[in-house]
């Protein structure tokens, strides 16, 4: 028997758990995207998208967050931390790729120094997933040996049922049984039939193209120029991605008061890496296409033992000139034949 | 933490030296800091920018920081003046392997305002000057002007224990100028400092040690016993902010300390 979650009890659901406190956040739409936002009741989640346009990276680690705030007198400097905002959340309607977007990343925010942004977050949030039974020809998470129902990064797992009426529940972690233990009497043991995961088909080959990336020749190939020529480096893929984390640190306001924020920043950028003297070590767009690719499937995996990738396909389905991970990483694939 | 002192080294560049206001701060500094070290150095409403302890890890009742005005947070900390306070986070980042150098003879290399990494370094090993064997120090600026910690080649000068090589790229002479004209690896080949038993301490601009770096393997140096530091544009200094990045290294955590040999094996178009 497994416990299922029926559609029409999703509602109680989300009262349940606010009223306890937590503040339930999924997908929905604002302003001509869709997002992971908070709601207030299960109508207003979008659960038939294929993924939302923005990804779950921002509950995480916002696009732009303050970090202190100061006001200087003669004599003294005074600051305020603004702390991360605490607090219980569920994310319901998570999707599998978001989710292992999350755990890709906290080896890096763990890295010696614990960013207590991204952790006081990310032990506040609950995260349900429900495994994908659409899917659309960006979708990649196949070739970066995940799945739509892969449970990397998610506390629970559900599964749509065959009829469309609910969701199997798995329960994968405490912080995940702990959160659906309110809820118990919701739920129903049953034998309903969870329908297929969507079939992804594997775009590339991941292992093949990390050899590549990895024999020190091909930094200089020209490859590099050709399959970057059209990028005009405006960021949208590295915005959107919920693995990518590069940040800037910059203060607003005056020499007396204002605020230092961290906002999100891009390899992407001509002037990301210039230094003040105005010597350039990615100077050229290629370059900084390569320093992506080379960062996500090589550096990152060297150092944190994963793809910093979970195949979303967002960098390809929004870049405005076409471009993305997927198909320098199909000629990558072939080139490396 | 507060300005204590300040003065010019050269047209644009100043020298801060600065104190704890927090005993607990200056513990923990005292505890973490060797040579090599570089700290996040910073001004509210401006920001932060990223210099090297320029003082030794012998003396560590203050910090004392070089830095060129040349952008926002420059500008801003060459207007503040003595009392005022200004922001540190640090020290970060690895350090020059000192116990390494021990009995060895030592070759610094520095050009222009790369002097301040080397000077941390220069006055960790004349400190204890008994660990060390022969020192030589080889320093070029464009001119006589540009010349940083002029009052410390003077005293190094006057040492019977350092071997001073100056030099001024021709043309940056002045009438009284008694040293070298000459470029570093020029200055550096006719001064031909013995590769035997010696390490070699360089720090300048990209283009130097580009070509200083071939001046010692003519000399018979090995790029194993060659160290430098690399200065790429740093923002977090923690390892997370994916600014620093040389292919795969970290510049912030895993140097900014690298020797010749590891630098030779990095992305040579990533530098
Ligand atoms: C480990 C390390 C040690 C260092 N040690 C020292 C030291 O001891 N002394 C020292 O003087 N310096 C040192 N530096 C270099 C120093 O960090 C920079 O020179 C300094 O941060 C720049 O000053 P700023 O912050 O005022 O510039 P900013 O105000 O930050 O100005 C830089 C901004 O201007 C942009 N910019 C810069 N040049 C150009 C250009 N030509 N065209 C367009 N945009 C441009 C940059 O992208 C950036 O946005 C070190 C750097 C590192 C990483
Ligand atoms: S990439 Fe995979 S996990 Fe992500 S939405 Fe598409 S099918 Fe689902
Ligand atoms: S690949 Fe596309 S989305 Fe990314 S920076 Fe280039 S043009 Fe923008
Ligand atoms: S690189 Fe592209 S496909 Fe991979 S996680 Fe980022 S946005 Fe998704
Ligand atoms: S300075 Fe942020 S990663 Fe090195």
């Amino acid at each position: 028997m497994t416990k299922i979650l029926f559609t029409d009890k999703l509602d109680s659901c989300v009262e349940r758990w606010r009223s306890a406190g937590m503040t339930v956040i999924g997908p929905v739409q604002r302003a001509n995207s869709s997002v992971y936002g908070a709601v207030k009741s299960a109508s207003e989640l979008d659960l038939n998208l294929v993924l939302t346009d923005r990804s779950i990276k921002e509950l995480f680690f916002p696009q732009s967050e303050p970090m202190l705030r100061y006001a200087i007198t003669k004599a003294e400097i005074n600051t305020d931390e603004f702390l991360p905002p605490s607090g219980p959340r569920i994310i319901f309607g998570a999707r599998a790729c978001d989710a292992s977007g999350l755990a890709i990343d906290d080896p890096l925010f763990g890295w010696d120094y614990k960013d207590e942004y991204w952790f006081q977050r990310r032990n506040e949030s609950v995260i349900v997933t429900i495994a994908c039974t659409k899917a659309d020809e960006f979708c990649m998470c196949t070739s970066l040996k995940l799945s739509p129902d892969s449970t990397k990064g998610s506390d629970i797992l559900l599964r749509p049922l065959e009829n469309n009426k609910g969701w199997q529940v798995e329960e994968l972690t405490d912080r995940g049984r702990e959160a659906f233990k309110s809820v118990a009497d919701l739920l129903q043991e049953g034998s309903d039939p969870a329908a297929a995961t969507v079939t992804v088909p594997e775009k590339f080959n991941a292992d093949a193209c990390a050899e590549w990336l990895k024999n020190p020749e091909n930094f200089e190939s020209r490859f590099w120029k050709e399959i970057s020529a059209r990028c005009i480096g405006c960021g949208s893929c590295t915005y959107l991605c919920p693995t990518c984390h590069c940040f800037d640190i910059q203060d607003e306001g005056g020499s007396f008061e204002g605020i230092r924020r961290k906002n999100w920043d891009s390899c992407s950028f001509a002037l990301f890496t210039m230094h003040t003297s105005g010597h350039n070590p990615r100077s050229t767009q290629s370059a900084r296409w390569r320093q992506r690719i080379m960062h996500k499937f090589n550096y990152f995996p060297g150092k944190f033992s994963a793809n910093s990738c979970s195949g979303c396909g967002r960098c390809t389905r929004e870049c405005p000139v076409d471009m993305g991970i997927t198909e320098t990483l199909q000629e990558i694939s072939k080139l490396s034949q | 933490m507060k300005i204590v002192d300040r003065h010019d080294e050269a047209p644009g560049v100043r020298t801060m030296k600065l104190e704890f206001q927090d005993p607990a701060d200056h513990e923990l500094f005292k505890e973490t800091y060797r040579t090599g070290m570089f700290g996040l150095y910073g001004v509210y409403g401006e920001g932060e920018s990223t210099f090297c302890v320029a003082s030794p890890e012998t003396r560590k009742e203050y910090i004392e920081c070089t830095f060129r005005e040349s952008g926002r947070v420059t500008s801003a900390l060459a207007r503040a003046d003595i009392g005022d306070l200004v922001t540190f986070r640090g020290p970060y980042g690895n350090r020059f392997p000192l116990e390494e150098f021990y009995g060895k003879n030592l070759l610094f290399i520095a050009g222009g305002i790369a002097l301040p990494p080397t000077r941390s370094v220069i006055w960790s090993c004349l400190d204890q000057r008994e660990k060390f064997g022969k020192v030589t120090i080889v320093y070029g600026a464009r001119t006589v002007a540009d010349l940083v910690y002029k009052h410390e080649l003077e005293e190094w000068m006057q040492r019977d224990d350092v071997e001073l090589v100056l030099a001024v790229d021709p043309g940056g002479e002045s009438p009284d100028w008694k040293h070298r004209i000459g470029f570093v690896p020029t200055v550096l080949e006719e001064a031909a400092p013995s590769p035997d038993n010696c390490v070699a301490v360089l720090c300048g601009p990209p283009i130097m040690i580009k070509f200083t770096l071939i001046s010692l393997k003519k000399l018979g140096f090995d790029e194993s016993n060659v160290y430098t530091t690399l200065e790429n544009r740093m923002k977090c200094g923690l390892g997370k902010c994916g600014r620093c990045n040389v292919g795969s290294i970290y510049v912030c955590k895993e140097g900014p300390v690298f020797t010749a040999e590891e630098v030779s094996r990095m992305p040579a178009a990533d530098l």
